[in-house]
């Protein structure tokens, strides 16, 4: 509890954090990866058979690529980074401690890759020709090292859900080469081939003319699509096989939120819709059927982002309590520091606490209090609103039930502190929900305005 | 002051390695992001040149220079990565906290980039963009852009100054005074760099023996040395601790170094090949190298003592948190064993707490409750009915909304609970015989005193829909006959239920039978 706390108003940290990190997995795995091997194959191809249309193709193509990855992919990729750093300092610092090593190679590896990739994009007309099959190998060369990136951070993210010993071992190695490892790698590769594959078919249909070209190309990112597509279906079932189950439960409310999760079945619904226009479309492209992929393209590409979309929000939050499971929870209290401070006090050892500027003193604890155990996750006012939450409940009920947040809700973490300072952070809720109090930032340390209309 | 513990405690380096791969890797992030500021600056300035000298049509200068912001940008975004690992691994606790209180602007530098990026990638590959436009795009660009250095460089110099810290706080997390101008100067220095940098990128690099951009950049780089003259002299006066010898040193080895490229710009400017690679390039980056060597110093001064604290603190808070380990893990193992997929483990984790063990009301946390729990066991009602209650909680009680279980999972609980207590069934016909005229009198009682709240219906009224809690709709849901006796007779504690205890005992089971037939009607 060394650093002060911030959170993100309104939006709320976690779906900040999302929403960069989508824009980042959409582009990294969909561009950087798939659009880009699909563009060296269209090289490739276009030696080969010394077609202009394919090479010109893949010109343009990847054009439009490096601008959207190195000014979109990348920045959001750190971006991930920059709001992890500024929201859970602890979390981050602990997870760099940990993959110290995998994370600077990463480095290494991301620097290559984009120096080999700008060097693949400005030598595209110079190294033709005669030179030609060296820029074909220089762009696999990036296939390997994007694919070498996803490696290292694979094996991080996999660690988040799935820590196997290391809470208790603390072993480097079975922390990395952790149970979903290479699930969720030949899983992250089948989705960045598949959306790569979209993506492409969605330019080509879009933009070319030549008729025999548009078939023949449409007809093999068809088959890439759908090879990877199956690869999808079948990795993403292996990968929820080494999930615990204690946290593979909460998948379904993670996609419904409380609005939906009595209607389950929505979830089936939608997906077997998916999945049926995603076979719809790739049967028409297989067959080149330019029309019919015209006109299905858009609500298939729209549902390969919703997948990855629903594929990360589960994978998010299930793992619900921790930040990193058997060390860390959500709230960067450690866990044996959250049986300690239930002990002593999450004030006395809070060390930005005693700093805030003068305030009626439940308040003043309460909101602190607040920021630090709930604040990464619910709102005051925005996303996942506690005022909602709470609303309803009496100021006792509210005290027993931030007591049991783990037991009752499993996927939230338990209160760390003391009796007291859980009736102090109660009845601040409970003044919160009834309008008396009025805040929106409680970890800013501004006076805070109270409210009389009692 | 401040602990870090356990795992914040590793250093998977030793300090004097950490300190050499962070100045080489932030040297080379800053190189570059000096030539994406630079490129942006000098293109946008030859597109207002070109546009007011009427050369819109002419070969285009900004367009030139502007193709290779996307390498420079590229390459100054991912050679950021590395020092950025590397300060967040070596100065934790400043570096972070400094994020921490700039955190929205710091957030904000995401969007910034990825307009400022976009814009100029945008304008440098297309071929017509409609001037008006095309100067629009280039200033908001610009304008995000410049804006990323300045959030940069305030996170840098706040992670320095920890004891200005409280003063920022308290400042509404802003820098005011001394600290305040020598950012700004620090900002301006990075800008005027750029401008250097910048030129001397393009002078080398870009120009391709064309004689008339070629003085055309000298001339930036010329004058860019002169601003960085003015603005280091003010930055140096603005230091908020006096620097100590080797800052100095460095400082003034990158001034000379500075001044000799001026003098040989000088002497060689009338030349056809006036700065010649071989000397331009060593030069510039012996200039770079002590400026940032100097600023690196200063940091070090303030960061290491703050670091040694630090780790001594951590190591005692890591110690008061030992003995709770093992507990700790033991939780988290039965954690894991845990799955809240059946009826019995939902009840037991999450409603044991009030409900009881024995689903009687009596949890372990009755006690704290002015409304006591339901007595679950008793309660007869209808499935529709229960899932309302569980996933809308009961008003103005401590019993919350469920909805963080799915339906199935509900469903789940209701069947564990009908299983064992038959929750529900009907109520149980009462044992007892009740004589008419209790019957007649009851009739009385519900019509003239319990109707007001509970409707003659059983299923509430206007006036007591408002009740915190409100009372339950008979309708739908009732108890076994027992635990309804006992309510009537007692009261249900902590609501506007009162108890009618006066009323005969044959009366009061004349009103059970009334509410239970409410259900059965």
């Amino acid at each position: 509890m060394q650093f002060p706390v911030y959170e993100i108003p309104y939006l709320g940290n976690g779906m900040t954090i999302g929403l960069d990190a989508i824009l980042h997995v959409i582009i990294s795995h969909g561009l950087a990866i798939g659009a880009i091997t699909i563009i060296v194959i269209s090289e490739y191809i276009g030696f080969r058979k010394s077609s202009r249309d394919w090479e010109k193709f893949a010109k343009e193509f990847l054009m439009v690529n490096i601008i959207i990855i190195t000014g979109i992919g990348a920045v959001t990729g750190v971006g991930i980074w920059f709001i992890t750093s500024a929201i859970s300092p602890n979390g981050i610092g602990s997870m760099l401690r940990i993959f110290f090593w995998p994370w600077f190679s990463e480095w290494i590896v991301f620097a290559l890759e984009v120096i080999v990739l700008l060097i693949y994009y400005f030598t595209w007309d110079k190294w033709s020709g005669e030179s030609k099959k060296k820029h074909i190998y220089l762009g696999a060369s990036y296939i390997v090292l994007g694919i070498s990136s996803a490696f290292l951070i694979t094996g991080i993210l996999g660690f988040m859900l799935t820590p196997d010993g290391w809470p208790w071992n603390k072993s480097f190695w079975s922390a990395f080469f952790n149970p979903s490892f290479i699930p969720q790698l030949l899983l992250r590769a089948s989705m960045a081939f598949a959306l790569g594959a979209s993506f492409s078919m969605a330019f080509l249909l879009f933009t070319r003319r030549e008729s025999v070209f548009r078939k023949e190309a449409l007809h093999l990112f068809g088959k890439v699509f759908l090879v990877s597509f199956i690869g999808v279906v079948i990795f993403s079932i292996w990968y929820f096989n080494v999930v615990p189950s204690t946290f593979k439960t909460h998948a379904i409310f993670s996609i419904l939120d409380s609005r939906f999760s009595q209607q389950p079945e929505i979830l089936y619904i939608i997906n077997a819709i998916g999945i049926f226009i995603l076979l719809l479309f790739a049967l028409f492209a297989l067959k080149g059927s330019v029309f019919s992929s015209r006109f299905l393209i858009i609500p298939a590409l729209l549902f390969c982002i919703v997948c990855v979309m629903e594929f990360e929000r589960v994978r998010e939050f299930i793992r619900g309590p921790y930040l990193m499971p058997g060390y860390m929870y959500a709230n960067q209290v450690l866990l044996n520091e959250s049986l300690f401070l239930e002990k002593d006090g999450m004030l006395k050892n809070a060390y930005w606490y005693n700093k805030i500027t003068d305030n009626p003193e439940v308040i003043k604890q309460g909101a602190y209090l607040f920021a630090q155990n709930c604040s990464m996750c619910h709102t005051i006012g925005g996303i996942n609103d506690i005022k909602t939450k709470v609303k309803g409940r009496p100021e006792d009920g509210i005290f027993v039930i931030i007591g049991h947040t783990h037991e009752m809700v499993p996927f939230m973490p338990p209160f760390s502190g003391t009796e007291d300072e859980r009736r102090t952070m109660a009845r601040f809720l409970y003044q919160l929900s009834n309008e008396k109090i009025n805040i929106a930032a409680p970890s800013r340390f501004a006076p805070i305005k109270e409210v009389h209309n009692e | 002051m401040n602990s870090l513990h356990d795992i914040l405690l590793k250093k998977p380096l030793p300090d004097e390695w950490l300190h050499g791969l962070l100045f080489t890797t932030f040297t080379l992030h800053i190189l570059f992001v000096l030539l994406t500021l630079g490129t942006a600056i000098i293109a946008l300035y030859y597109f207002v040149d070109a546009w007011w000298g009427g050369k819109l049509s002419e070969s285009r200068w900004d367009k030139e220079i502007l193709r290779t912001f996307l390498a420079h940008k590229s390459l100054a975004v991912v050679l950021g990565v590395g020092p950025l690992l590397l300060i967040q691994i070596g100065y934790s606790v400043p570096f972070f906290t400094a994020i921490n209180l700039f955190a929205p602007y710091w957030i904000l530098i995401i969007v910034f980039l990825i307009i400022a990026f976009l814009s100029f990638d945008a304008l440098a590959h297309k071929n017509h963009v409609h001037h008006y436009l095309h100067l629009t795009f280039g200033v908001i660009a610009l304008i995000f852009l410049l804006a990323a250095p300045g959030i940069f460089v305030a996170v840098l110099l706040t992670a320095e100054n920890a004891d200005k810290w409280m003063a920022i706080v308290q400042n509404g997390y802003r820098l005011s005074g001394p600290i305040s101008y020598h950012w700004l100067f620090r900002y301006l220095h990075v800008i005027g760099a750029s401008l250097v940098f910048g030129a001397g990128f393009h002078y080398f690099f870009s120009t391709k023996d064309e004689t008339r951009k070629k003085k055309a950049m000298l001339k930036w780089i010329v004058a860019g040395i002169l601003i960085q003259f003015v603005l280091g002299i003010i930055l140096y006066t603005t230091l908020l601790e006096k620097p100590d010898f080797i800052t100095n040193v460095s400082v003034f080895t990158g001034l000379g170094i500075a001044v000799l490229l001026l003098w040989i710009i000088y002497l060689t400017m009338d030349k056809k090949d006036a700065l010649s690679i071989r000397t331009g390039v060593p030069l510039l980056m012996l200039i770079i190298i002590p400026m940032l060597l100097a600023r690196q110093f200063i940091q070090n001064k303030k960061f290491m003592p703050f670091e040694k604290q630090l780790q001594s603190n951590s190591v005692s808070y890591q110690k008061t948190l030992q003995p709770y380990t093992i507990a700790a893990l033991n939780n988290y193992q039965s954690d894991l064993k845990t799955t809240y997929d059946n009826g019995e483990t939902i009840y037991s984790k999450s409603c044991t707490f009030c409900h009881g063990e024995n689903v009687d009301g009596n949890g372990s946390e009755a006690k704290h409750l002015a409304i006591l729990p339901e007595d679950l066991a008793a309660i007869r009602t209808t499935r529709p009915y229960l899932l309302t209650i569980l996933t809308g909680g009961v008003s103005g009680s401590a019993m919350p909304y469920f909805t963080v279980f799915d339906r199935y999972k509900l469903e789940s609980l209701i069947d564990y609970l009908d299983k064992k207590h038959h929750i529900l069934g009907l109520p149980d016909p009462i044992a007892v015989k009740i004589p008419d005229s209790a019957s007649n009198e009851a009739q009385i009682i519900y019509t003239e005193t319990c109707s007001k709240c509970h409707g003659t219906d059983g299923k509430g009224t206007a006036f007591s829909k408002g009740f915190e809690p409100p009372p339950p709709d008979f309708s739908v849901f009732s108890l076994s006959t027992r635990r309804a006796f006992d309510i009537i007779t007692n009261g249900y504690t902590g609501t506007v239920m009162y108890p009618f205890s006066n009323l005969a005992e044959d009366v009061r089971w004349g009103l059970v039978k009334i509410v239970n037939d409410k259900r059965t009607q």
